[in-house]
């Protein structure tokens, strides 16, 4: 039984339907069968005989899958659209953590260095803190983006393709891009931000994002090597 | 052991009609509701019972129906109960199933339009 419900679960989180929707789903077939079982028990069957007319009466496995995933609703969005998920969804929140790391640097800029032309000097008290929040944007930002997109992608049983084609356009923008802030002249004009890709440490920067896809991209690798081992492994 | 499943080509909405006929009378669990089909269907209806729960979720998604957890007899069962959503689509589905099973009761018995199928002499 508990192979008829492991089965079950890959072959409907591998056609898309939704992580909440199998569970759901199998929680309310293993309480049915428990049901059908006592009552053929009660009907006056052997154990060995009950379980196997309540696996009958429960429907076949085809069955019970193509139930499922015949219906379109219960997809999950990185099956309905893996572009979105996979694609679009990382790198606009790659945009939003730079976005929120900039105006941390911009912001504590006017706080705590007024005086200075660019905030990339030592500092102390308080605006370690604020600072150090700006730099786990940037950061880290892109390391949990891709731990993420992995997750995603192990827990719905995707293509491993989607992950990739997630993975690698954070890593590139990640380990290209750099913030620059500078007071432009006359002294205590507007103080500016923006982020550029440096053309002169291209070779930096690539060696960067390598290293940035081989750490987001590495525990998804493990756990696919680790899944490919261990095809029947018991039901979690 | 329960019978063979009903001709899957006949049974198109047949579930969907059913379940939320017997939810608009009482809630009910997956369990119950595929034995009280059985039941009241004489066994004429039969699915593979698991496939019940699909229709419910599906139901639940488009608000025709609503569920809440209850504990009986020390298991955690999830009842389900039609909403005023479900009810018009109850309405609905049971008037355009009406209409179609008189159509072609009148094309299997020729009734008023029988004579249409009937071959010329």
């Amino acid at each position: 039984m508990a192979k008829l419900f492991n089965d079950l679960r890959e072959r409907l989180l591998r056609a898309g339907v939704a992580r909440a929707s199998v569970r759901l789903y199998l929680a309310e077939l293993a309480d049915h069968l428990a049901d059908l079982t006592e009552a053929e028990r009660r009907a006056g069957r052997g154990r060995a005989a009950a379980d196997a007319a309540a696996l009958f009466r429960l429907g076949e496995a085809d069955g019970l899958a193509k139930a499922m995933i015949e219906r379109r609703q219960f997809q999950a969005w990185s099956a309905r659209a893996p572009w979105a998920i996979f694609g679009l969804a990382p790198l606009v929140l790659l945009a939003g953590a730079y976005l929120g790391a900039g105006l941390i640097l911009w912001s504590g800029w006017k706080m705590f260095l007024p005086w200075a032309d660019t905030p990339f000097v030592p500092i102390h008290g308080p605006a370690v803190v604020y600072f150090g929040l700006g730099k786990l944007a940037y950061f880290g930002a892109p390391l949990v983006i891709g731990w993420t997109v992995g997750m995603i992608a192990a827990r719905q049983r995707s293509n491993a393709v989607w992950p990739m084609v997630g993975l690698m356009p954070v890593a590139l923008i990640a380990g290209a891009v750099q913030f620059h802030a500078v007071r432009s002249p006359p002294a205590g004009a507007a103080y500016r931000v923006w982020m550029d890709v440096p053309l002169a440490g291209m070779a930096g920067a690539l060696l960067h994002s390598v290293e940035i896809f081989l750490i987001t991209a590495t525990p998804y690798v493990i756990w696919r090597l680790a899944r490919a081992r261990l095809p029947d492994r018991p039901a979690a | 052991m329960a019978a063979r499943e009903t001709n899957p080509h006949f049974m198109n909405g047949v579930p969907e009609l059913l379940i939320l006929r017997l939810l608009q009378q009482d809630e009910m669990y997956g369990y119950e509701i595929v034995q009280a089909i059985q039941s009241r269907t004489g066994a004429v209806i039969a699915v593979g019972e698991g496939v019940v729960y699909p229709v419910l979720h599906g139901l639940k998604r488009d608000g025709a129906l609503s569920s809440r957890r209850k504990t009986v007899n020390g298991r955690t069962r999830i009842y389900y109960c039609v909403t005023p959503a479900g009810s018009h689509r109850l309405a609905d589905l049971a008037a355009t199933w009406s209409t179609l099973t008189a159509a072609i009761k009148d094309m299997l018995t020729g009734g008023p339009n029988g004579e249409a199928v009937q071959r010329p002499a």
